[in-house]
C-alpha cells in the first residue's frame, strides 16, 4: 500500500490500551465511514497534524498497519486507525510490533479474520453444525446439570483464560470465576497456561509479596536492573525501550537528579540471566555500552544456584541491608535462609565456585553481579536494584525454590518499597484477576490428569488452546479425540431429536468414560476441533473491557466495533448458562443449586466490573487488583494513563498507588516478609527430567519471539506475521548446525520420549552448543509435545522449559523459507 | 556508527548524481490503485556497481533517503543481469529514524529502537518493532544507468508517497 486514509475532523475516537503483552500501551481508535476521508492539513484530519509535509522522526504517523476496514452490523464499511498514544505514559507514542498492527486482528469478511468464528456449533459425523444461542446453551446447560448431579461438580472440568487484556479483563474473569466457584463448585479448574488453578508466584505470596512491586518508572530510577528468565525487547516491548534504555543510555539523568537530589546516581547497568544472548543483551550493551552489562548465559534450571551464590556473596560481604532485615522481615526466616538457601556452615568462595562451574558461568561473573546489585553507594547510600523475573523462573526448574531465590535477594538486599527498586514479574499476558475464592486446595488439582484419568465429564476450555500449550499436548489431543467420541457418536444418533433425548445419550456416553467438551473462543482453534459445543466470543474492540497492567495500571479498553455475527463477550455467555441452570434447577425444585446461578441479569459490560469490585473496600488492604470506587466514566477522564491500583479511597476520592510495600507491610499475619528457605542452594533435576536430560542432546529451550502473540491465534491470519514464521523458528548453534548437516531454512524434526514436532533451522551464536530454542505453542509444531508431565509437586506448575530432544534434518522447504529472513535477530549495532 | 560513516561518504560521492538528474518523464506506480506519478531518477550506471556496492539517493524527492544495493547473490525482485540490485527508503517504517546498512551482515538496522531489515528479502522486519517491510524502491535500466521508478510500500511520515 503507498497511501493510507487520514480521519477526518470529526471521526470518532476511543481510547484503547494493546490487547497482546502485559506492558499495556496507550492506543488511540479512529473511526470514520468509507468516503469521509479527512485531508493533511493540520486543521482538515483528526489526528491535527500536517500531512503536506513529511513528519520527523519520532512523529506521528499512520502506517499502513495501523489502518484497516471494518464492515458493520448497520451495513456499513469503516475505516479503523489504530495508532499509539503520545500522552500514554507507559509508551509515550511508540507501538511495538504487533501493537502497530492491531488494526490487522479485527475482524473483517475480507481479510484473514473472517475466520472468526460468528455462530454456536454443535459436533455432527464430521464437523459442526450451526446452531441458535438458545439450542447450544439449552443442551450445555442440560448436560452440565445432569453432571453435576449425578457425579458432583468437580466432574465439571474447565481451562480458562484468568488474565486481562484480549480475551480476558476484569469483566469476564469475574463471569467466569462466578459460574465456575460460587455457581458450579468445581474444584477441577485450571488456568489458561497451566494443568492446575494456582500461583504462578507461590513463594512471593508466602513471603508476603505481591507480583507486581513496581511502577515503570523505577526502571527509570534504578542503578542496576536484574532480568532473569526473560527477554524483554521481544516480550515486554516499550517497558523495555521506553523506560529501562532511557535509564541505560543516561536519558533519565535528569529524573534520577531530581528524585534523588545528592545521591550518587549515575546511569543504569544491566544484568541479564539467560541461556542465549538474545536481542535484549545486544541492545543493552548498545544503550549502556558493554562494560554496564553483565550477561550470565546460565546451563538450563541453574537459575536458582546462580541467585543464591550472589546472595552468599552479599552477605559474606556484609552488603546485605541489616535495617530493612530487621525492621521488615522476620528475623527467624532470614536465619534459616542463611543456613539452608546460602549453605551458611559452607565456604563461601567454594559456594560459589561450585554454583559457577554448574551454571557454566565465570566465578568473578557472580561476584561483579553482588556488586552492581548491593554494594553501598558513595556515602553508604544503598543500591536502587528492580529485580526482575519472567518464565524462564515460573517454567523452570522448580517453580517454587526459583521465585524464593530472587524474592530472597531482593529482601536480603532491601530492594523493594522504594523508587528504583522492587520485584517483580516481568508478565506475559495482561492482568485483571477477580473471581470468588477458588474452591481447592494447594497444592492444586492436576486438570490435565483428571482428564486423562476420565474424573471430567465436562471440559469446557475458554480462551485458550491446550492441544498447543500444555505439557503432553500430543496425549492432551488423543484423550480429547478418544474420550470425545462417544459423545460425538451420541450427538449424531440423535441429531434432530428433542434436547431430553439427546442429553440422557450423552449423559450414557459420559457414562461408558466420554467426555463432553466445550469450548470458548474467536477462532476455531486446534482444540475447539474436538469440541460438541464451540460458542463464539466477542474480542477486544468489540467489548468494553477494564485490566491492568505490570505496573497495576487500570484503563478501559473501549468498544469500537460490532463483534461477528452472534458472537458476545464471554460474561454474556456465561451469564446464559448461569441462566439456564436457575431455570432447570427451579424446574427440579432444587432452591440449593437454584440460588446458586442467581444474579446474572448485568444489563452491560460495565454492571459486571462494578458487580465485580464489591468485595473491594479502598482502605488498605484490598489486593493489587482492588478498584474500590472506579467507574468507567472515571476511566474515561482519566484517559490512557488510568490509575494504578490497588486504590485506596480517601474522602471518597480514589487515590492509586505507584508502587507496592511503600509503607513497609507486607501481607503476612506479622505484617513483615519471610524469606523463603529452600532446603538446598540448588535441588537438581527431577528423576523424570534428568532421564530425558540423559538420553537425548539438544535443550529445547522455549518461548515467544517479538512477532508473534502466543499461539499465532490472531497473527496467522495477516500475512506480516505469517510469513516471517510460516514454520516455528527453531534456533540452534551454527557449530551444532555444520556438524548435523543442517542450513538455515531446513525443516527438522525435533523428537523424544514424548513425541515429535517439526520445526524450521535458524543457525546462529545467539545460543551455546547443544541448546535450542523454539517458538511454543505454534500449530505446525508444538513444543508441548515434546513436554513431560512432570509438575513441581509444590506448586503444581510445570517445568516447560525443561525439555530434552534430538534434532534431525528432514530437508530443505524452500517454499516457506522465501518469506521468512534468517538474518541474525540479536543484531544492535 | 561505521555503517554511517560509509553511507555519509558514498552519499557525498554521488549526491551530483542523484541531485542532477531527475528526469522529465514520469514513470506509471507500479500500484496501480494509488494511480500516483512517481519521478524517474537516475541513480547509478549499471556498469559502475560492482558486488557490495551500496549508492545513497534521495527518492521520490529529497526528503526521502533510499539506498540502491548490489548483494551478493540473485534475490526475488532484484534487478540487474545478475538480479541482485535492489533498493529501500532509508527510513525506519517504525519511527522514521534514518537507518545503517552493516555491509559485512547485507542488514538495515535501526540505530534509534533496532529494528532491523532484509534487504535480500524484500526488506522484511528480521526483528524490532516495524509492523510493515521496508518500502522498496522500483528499478529499471535503460541505457545502462539504473532508475527509480516508484515505490511499493508506504514511506514513513507520509499519508501518500507523493506530496
Amino acid at each position: 500500500m503507498t497511501r493510507v486514509p487520514l480521519p477526518p475532523k470529526d471521526a470518532k475516537t476511543y481510547r484503547t490500551v494493546c490487547q497482546f503483552c502485559i506492558v499495556g500501551c496507550g492506543y488511540r481508535v479512529f473511526k470514520w465511514p468509507e468516503g469521509a476521508d479527512g485531508a493533511a492539513a493540520p486543521d482538515a484530519n483528526a489526528l491535527g497534524v500536517d500531512f503536506r509535509e513529511p513528519q520527523p522522526a519520532d512523529g506521528e504517523w499512520i502506517s499502513p498497519a495501523m489502518h484497516s476496514q471494518i464492515h458493520e452490523k448497520d451495513g456499513k464499511t469503516y475505516n479503523v486507525a489504530i495508532v499509539p498514544d503520545n500522552e500514554c505514559v507507559v509508551n509515550s507514542g511508540m507501538a511495538s510490533v504487533r501493537g502497530g498492527g492491531l488494526a490487522q486482528t479485527l475482524y473483517s469478511p475480507k481479510r484473514g479474520t473472517k475466520v472468526r468464528l460468528s455462530t454456536p456449533l454443535v459436533a455432527k459425523a464430521e464437523g459442526f453444525d450451526n446452531a441458535s444461542w438458545n439450542d447450544a446453551v439449552d443442551l450445555g446447560a442440560r448436560v452440565i446439570k445432569a453432571v453435576i448431579d449425578r457425579w458432583g461438580a468437580d466432574a465439571v472440568g474447565m481451562k480458562f483464560f484468568d488474565h486481562g487484556g484480549g480475551g480476558g479483563g476484569f469483566e469476564n474473569n469475574w463471569a467466569v470465576g462466578r459460574f465456575f466457584f460460587s455457581g458450579v463448585g468445581t474444584r477441577t479448574a485450571s488456568i489458561h497456561n497451566r494443568p492446575a488453578y494456582n500461583s504462578e508466584v507461590h513463594a512471593a505470596g508466602d513471603a508476603g509479596l505481591v507480583a507486581l512491586t513496581n511502577a515503570y518508572v523505577d526502571a527509570q530510577l534504578a542503578d542496576t536492573i536484574l532480568i532473569v528468565g526473560a527477554n524483554p525487547y521481544e516480550t515486554q516491548t516499550n517497558y523495555f525501550l521506553n523506560h529501562m534504555i532511557r535509564n541505560l543510555n543516561g536519558e533519565s539523568a535528569d529524573l534520577k537528579g531530581s528524585t534523588f537530589p545528592g545521591e550518587d546516581a549515575p546511569s543504569g547497568r544491566m544484568i541479564i540471566v539467560d541461556p542465549r544472548r538474545t536481542i535484549s543483551v545486544a541492545t543493552a550493551e548498545a544503550a549502556a555500552g558493554k562494560e554496564n552489562v553483565l550477561h550470565l548465559q546460565i546451563e538450563p534450571g541453574t537459575d536458582i544456584a546462580v541467585l543464591n551464590a550472589i546472595s552468599r556473596i552479599v552477605l559474606e560481604r556484609r552488603w546485605h541491608d541489616v535495617a530493612f532485615i530487621k525492621q521488615r522481615t522476620e528475623w527467624q526466616t532470614f536465619e534459616a535462609y542463611q543456613r539452608s538457601s546460602l549453605g551458611a556452615d559452607r565456604d563461601a568462595s567454594e559456594f560459589v565456585r561450585v554454583a559457577a562451574e554448574l551454571a557454566g558461568v565465570d566465578e568473578k561473573d557472580l561476584y561483579k553481579a553482588a556488586e552492581w546489585i548491593a554494594k553501598p553507594k558513595k556515602n553508604k547510600a544503598r543500591r536502587r536494584t528492580l529485580l526482575h523475573y519472567e518464565k524462564g523462573l515460573i517454567w523452570g526448574l522448580k517453580n517454587y525454590e526459583n521465585i524464593a531465590s530472587i524474592i530472597d535477594l531482593a529482601l536480603l538486599s532491601g530492594n523493594v518499597g522504594k523508587p528504583g527498586t522492587g520485584v517483580s514479574r516481568l508478565g506475559g499476558h495482561q492482568e485483571g484477576y477477580v473471581r470468588p475464592p477458588y474452591p481447592g486446595g494447594r497444592p492444586a488439582l492436576n486438570v490435565d490428569e483428571a482428564v486423562h484419568r476420565g474424573e471430567a465429564k465436562v471440559f469446557w476450555v475458554g480462551g485458550c488452546n491446550p492441544v498447543l500449550t500444555t505439557l503432553r499436548a500430543e496425549k492432551m489431543e488423543a484423550t480429547l479425540k478418544e474420550r470425545g467420541r462417544p459423545v460425538r457418536d451420541a450427538l449424531v444418533r440423535t441429531a434432530g431429536r428433542p434436547v431430553g433425548e439427546r442429553v440422557t445419550a450423552v449423559v450414557e456416553a459420559l457414562k461408558d468414560g466420554g467426555m463432553f467438551i466445550l469450548t470458548q473462543d474467536i477462532y476455531m482453534t486446534a482444540t475447539a476441533r474436538h469440541a460438541h459445543l464451540v460458542l463464539p466470543a466477542a474480542q477486544w474492540g468489540e467489548m468494553n473491557i477494564t485490566s491492568i497492567n505490570g505496573e497495576r495500571r487500570l484503563r478501559l479498553y473501549q468498544r469500537f466495533m460490532d463483534p461477528p455475527g452472534a458472537a458476545i463477550p464471554d460474561w454474556k455467555i456465561m451469564a446464559l448458562f448461569a441462566k439456564r441452570l436457575n431455570k432447570l434447577y427451579q424446574q427440579d425444585r432444587n432452591p440449593l443449586m437454584a440460588n446458586r446461578f442467581l444474579d446474572y441479569d448485568w444489563r452491560g459490560d460495565e454492571d459486571v466490573f462494578i458487580h465485580a469490585r464489591y468485595s473491594f473496600k479502598g482502605d488498605g488492604n484490598d489486593p493489587p487488583e482492588g478498584y474500590a470506587g472506579i467507574t468507567y466514566n472515571l476511566l474515561k477522564d482519566l484517559g490512557n494513563n488510568g490509575i494504578q491500583t490497588p486504590v485506596r479511597l480517601v474522602n471518597r476520592v480514589p487515590v492509586g498507588t505507584v508502587r507496592m510495600h511503600e509503607d513497609g507491610k507486607f501481607f503476612t499475619p506479622s505484617g513483615k516478609a519471610k524469606f523463603i528457605a529452600a532446603p538446598r542452594p540448588w535441588p537438581g533435576y527431577a528423576s523424570a527430567v534428568e532421564r530425558q536430560r540423559k538420553n537425548y542432546r539438544f535443550w529445547i529451550n522455549n518461548g515467544r519471539a517479538n512477532h508473534i502473540w502466543q499461539t499465532i491465534y490472531h497473527h496467522r491470519h495477516i500475512d506480516f506475521y505469517r510469513e516471517r514464521y510460516p514454520v516455528p523458528l527453531l534456533e540452534i548453534h551454527a557449530e551444532d548446525a555444520i556438524e548435523l548437516g543442517i542450513s538455515a531454512g531446513d525443516l527438522l524434526e525435533v523428537s523424544n520420549d514424548v513425541g515429535t514436532v517439526e520445526a524450521m533451522a535458524y543457525v546462529t551464536d545467539a545460543v551455546k552448543r547443544n541448546h535450542a530454542f523454539m517458538l511454543f505453542g505454534q500449530p505446525r509444531g508444538a513444543v508441548g509435545d515434546l513436554i513431560s508431565d512432570h509438575v513441581d509437586p509444590k506448586t503444581t506448575i510445570p517445568y516447560y522449559k525443561g525439555v530434552w530432544a534430538d534434532i534431525k534434518r528432514i530437508g530443505p522447504m524452500p517454499e516457506s523459507a522465501k518469506t521468512a529472513s534468517f538474518l541474525p535477530r540479536n543484531i544492535a549495532e | 556508527m561505521s555503517g554511517v560513516n560509509r553511507r555519509d561518504f558514498i552519499k557525498t560521492s554521488v549526491a551530483g548524481i542523484a541531485a542532477a538528474t531527475t528526469v522529465g518523464a514520469a514513470a506509471k506506480s507500479p500500484n496501480a490503485a494509488t494511480k500516483t506519478e512517481y519521478p524517474v531518477v537516475d541513480v547509478a550506471p549499471l556498469g559502475s556497481l560492482a558486488p557490495g556496492a551500496e549508492v545513497a539517493f534521495d527518492y521520490p524527492d529529497a526528503d526521502s533517503p533510499a539506498v540502491l544495493l548490489r548483494l551478493a547473490a540473485p534475490v526475488a525482485g532484484g534487478i540487474g543481469p545478475n538480479k541482485d540490485i535492489v533498493a529501500y527508503s532509508m527510513l525506519c517504517t517504525h519511527k522514521g529514524c534514518p537507518l545503517n546498512y552493516l555491509a559485512d551482515r547485507q542488514m538495515l538496522v535501526c540505530p534509534c529502537h533496532w529494528s532491523s531489515f532484509d534487504p535480500a528479502k524484500s526488506g522484511r522486519l528480521v526483528i524490532g518493532q516495524a509492523s510493515q517491510s521496508l518500502p522498496s524502491v522500483q528499478l529499471d535500466v535503460a541505457d545502462g544507468m539504473v532508475r527509480a521508478t516508484g515505490v511499493d510500500g508506504l514511506i514513513y511520515g507520509r499519508h501518500t508517497n507523493i506530496l
